[in-house]
């Protein structure tokens, strides 16, 4: 199955219907919560049946065994993904380690590992955040020194996603030559990943420690940052779909439940402050949609102000998201309070969703400077 | 035809025929003749069969270059609302009146009573036949534009003996007669763009009555649904076009560069708050007249009106904060407080008229996510019967 950019209106539907079709068999609610528990939150059988469906391998090249399918084809798969929580290293593996190698130039590395990732055998990561920020930091305090013929990394970094699944993770460290990216494999010396108590325990994170870990140097010196800018921004725009497509799920929980639901000898969604409610949220979820879709095309376009709405595109697919989950409660009253109900889970999806590639305010603040906003 | 030969042909004909000093009405009629005022109709209404979408380049090839006249099967909701509804007779005889007319508005709104405003089928006015015509007694409110109107859209009671939808009918009301008073409305923003409309023994040609005897709330729907679409990509504008469109010239940055506050970081993220709500607009307009798939361009196109009427009413709260004391003042001395509190005050346009917001989220629940109705119990009694 083959998915170009210009997103043929046939093969994307049967994208969606695939997707869809592998997320009610692979990704249940009870598949979701046993995964939540479980402390890696990854399946090995339904990654490979993810990989078998050419999802994994979506966005790698066809000359490294993948779909070399563009961001509207992804966007598709994350909106039905993100509508069933699926609890996998998806979005580290194969979406942002994607985006990352392709954003080094690194043609030996992705030959390499592109096809492990594609065909399912391998799951990998990035780690670039370091103490409060989700997003890289201005001053990166990692280290890079050379040592030989490769390179010893010294540091922490916070808000991995997957690093306790993850076979390789690729840093973003400072050398004496600028920035760059760093390959440290999961059982090389001196690496000490510990899992995070996350609230969206969908998405599972880790607190990574080098100690003298020895790596490989990953494209060029000094490309670090720029490197990582642009496979955050890759990454996002698949993100926001994910977020759209959960939000536009929670709309449909909030109105099958308002229709079901009866008190005062009434569907409660009869009465206006249930039916307001209900259409806010569809507002929010189906604008949400319409930017995710929008970014999309604009990043298979190369379209010049992709940057500028991709940030505003960002704080309001999250505030979206959050909104849209949070009013699903309400429309749900006491059983929405239940640990049972799935409600929760959107939520928490929602608001660990809002901060993982950067807040809305952040967002908000790059779209000001992007569009020239300065005194 | 192709997009591509469409703007080749469309701006052949304008270079061949439009000139800035071009006198409106010869102007008027050679768009009308060619085809031009409502591209997407069938050519026997005038149109030359284009889509939706093709209609639109028309409209922004005419604009570009500020010529009028064009894009009427979008916004000219009485000759759209005839167009849908219509027989042959009244399309030939109302239709092209219509189409010629850039540089005047020929039609009114006659829908809203002082005693029917969400409950618009509460309305009271009074249609009884008199030989061939039928004469109307009662009064209608917000209606722009009622003095320079030719025909009025009417809608009115017919049968008081059935529920209150039932009873209704519509129909084109001649203007300008001794029989319909006009008085403006003085409006929160100073200005006077609505009328009351006093209807005494008012008399309409019976050929003018538009769909059938007591189906004029089924009409009604179709003539609301081209108002609300129209409003929804444009919010409302004001006879003094102090109004901006959302998207266009309402430069927030370029506001609180001159007054300041464009380093105050609470005020950077206030505006690219209300940038992200008018882009989502754009871009859910976008998604609606992409897709081929009209249930989720209904959906989109249903939510239109109330986005845009958060888009002013938050523009307008943004600006006030940009602007700070400046706020407090108005009149020609004080333009940039003036503006900002007319835009405050007109919001309300899109947020009350064309139905309120609340109204738009009723419509929302019940026909997009098919949520149950309200119960109503008068359901099934005759209109005479109702409290009022």
């Amino acid at each position: 199955m083959t998915h170009n950019n210009s997103g043929n209106s046939d093969e994307l539907r049967a994208l969606r219907s695939a997707v869809r079709a592998a997320m009610a068999k692979y990704s249940p609610e009870t598949q979701v919560r046993d995964l939540m528990a479980a402390e890696t939150g990854f399946d090995p059988v339904v990654w490979k049946q993810l990989a078998v469906l050419g999802l994994v391998g979506l966005l790698i090249g066809e000359e490294y065994g993948g779909a070399g399918a563009g961001p509207i084809a992804m966007g598709i798969a994350m909106e039905e993904m993100g509508g069933a929580l699926l609890v996998s290293p998806f979005l580290s593996t194969a979406v942002l380690v994607p985006r990352l190698l392709a954003a080094t130039a690194d043609e030996a590395e992705r030959a390499a590992m592109l096809p492990k990732i594609a065909a399912g055998e391998l799951i990998a990561t990035a780690a670039f955040a370091e103490q409060r920020s989700a997003r890289p930091p201005v001053t990166i305090a990692t280290t890079a020194t050379a040592d030989g013929e490769g390179w010893s990394i010294a540091g922490e970094k916070h808000f991995v996603l997957d690093g306790n699944a993850a076979a390789v993770i690729y840093v973003l460290a400072r050398a004496e030559g600028g920035p760059a990216v760093f390959a440290v494999d999961a059982d090389a010396a001196g690496l000490d990943v510990k899992s995070l108590a996350t609230v969206d325990q969908t998405r599972k994170q880790c607190r990574v420690r080098f100690a003298d870990t020895p790596a490989r140097l990953i494209g060029q010196l000094g490309t670090g940052m720029e490197v990582f800018e642009a496979a955050l921004d890759a990454c996002a725009v698949a993100f926001i779909s994910e977020q759209a497509g959960a939000a536009r799920r929670a709309v449909e929980m909030a109105t099958e439940y308002a229709k079901t639901r009866y008190q005062f000898g009434r569907a409660i969604g009869s009465f206006q402050a249930v039916k307001h409610m209900c259409a806010d949220m569809l507002l929010e979820a189906e604008s949400a949609l319409s930017a995710a879709r929008f970014i999309a095309k604009q990043f298979a376009d190369h379209a010049p102000s992709r940057i500028a709405d991709l940030a505003l595109a960002q704080a309001y697919c999250a505030d979206a998201f959050v909104f849209v989950a949070a009013t699903n409660i309400q429309v749900h009253g006491g059983i929405g309070f239940t640990w049972e109900h799935p409600a929760h889970l959107y939520l928490r999806r929602a608001r660990s969703s809002a901060q993982l590639l950067g807040s809305p305010s952040w967002h908000r603040e790059r779209y000001m400077q992007e569009i020239g906003g300065t005194t | 035809m192709r997009d591509d030969e469409l703007h080749a042909e469309v701006q052949d004909w304008l270079a061949a025929n439009w000139s800035p000093d071009i006198d409106l009405a010869q102007w008027a009629h050679a768009v009308f003749e060619a085809g031009w005022s409502a591209p997407s109709w069938e050519p026997e209404w005038y149109g030359r069969a284009l889509t939706a979408a093709q209609s639109r380049l028309v409209t922004d090839e005419f604009t570009a270059i500020g010529a009028p006249g064009c894009g009427h099967d979008r916004e000219n909701f009485f000759a759209c609302t005839v167009h849908d509804v219509g027989t042959v007779e009244q399309k030939r005889r109302l239709l092209p009146p219509t189409l010629h007319g850039p540089t005047q508005t020929q039609w009114c709104l006659l829908y809203s009573e002082p005693g029917a405003g969400s409950d618009l089928a509460g309305l009271r006015t009074r249609a009884e036949r008199d030989g061939d015509d039928w004469v109307i007694n009662g009064q209608k409110v917000w209606t722009s534009f009622a003095a320079i109107a030719e025909y009025g859209l009417l809608v009115a009671r017919t049968d008081w003996d059935v529920p209150k939808h039932k009873g209704l009918s519509f129909f084109v009301l001649p203007m300008r007669q001794t029989a319909v008073e006009v008085r403006p409305i003085h409006q929160i923003t100073g200005e006077s763009e609505f009328n009351e409309v006093f209807l005494t023994d008012a008399r309409v040609p019976g050929n003018n009555l538009l769909g059938e005897v007591n189906a004029g709330w089924s009409v009604l729907q179709i003539a609301l649904g081209h108002e609300r679409r129209f409003m929804s990509g444009r919010g409302f504008a004001s006879k003094e076009n102090k109004v901006l469109e959302p998207d266009q010239d309402d430069d927030l940055v370029e506001l609180a560069r001159a007054t300041g506050g464009l380093g105050d970081p609470y005020i950077r993220q206030q505006i690219a708050r209300i940038e992200a709500l008018a882009a989502v607009n754009r871009w859910n307009t976008q998604r609606a007249k992409d897709t081929t798939d009209s249930n989720e361009a209904a959906t989109l196109l249903g939510l239109g009106k109330i986005a845009m009427s958060r888009i002013l009413h938050e523009t307008a709260r943004a600006k006030t904060e940009i602007i700070g004391a400046e706020a407090m003042l108005a009149g020609p001395d004080n333009p940039v407080g003036d503006g900002v509190t007319f835009q405050a005050f007109n919001a309300y346009l899109t947020s009350i008229g064309g139905g309120t917001d609340q109204i738009l989220r009723n419509i929302i629940g019940e026909r997009i996510l098919v949520l149950p109705k309200e119960p109503e119990p008068y359901r099934h009694t005759p209109f005479r019967d109702l409290p009022h």
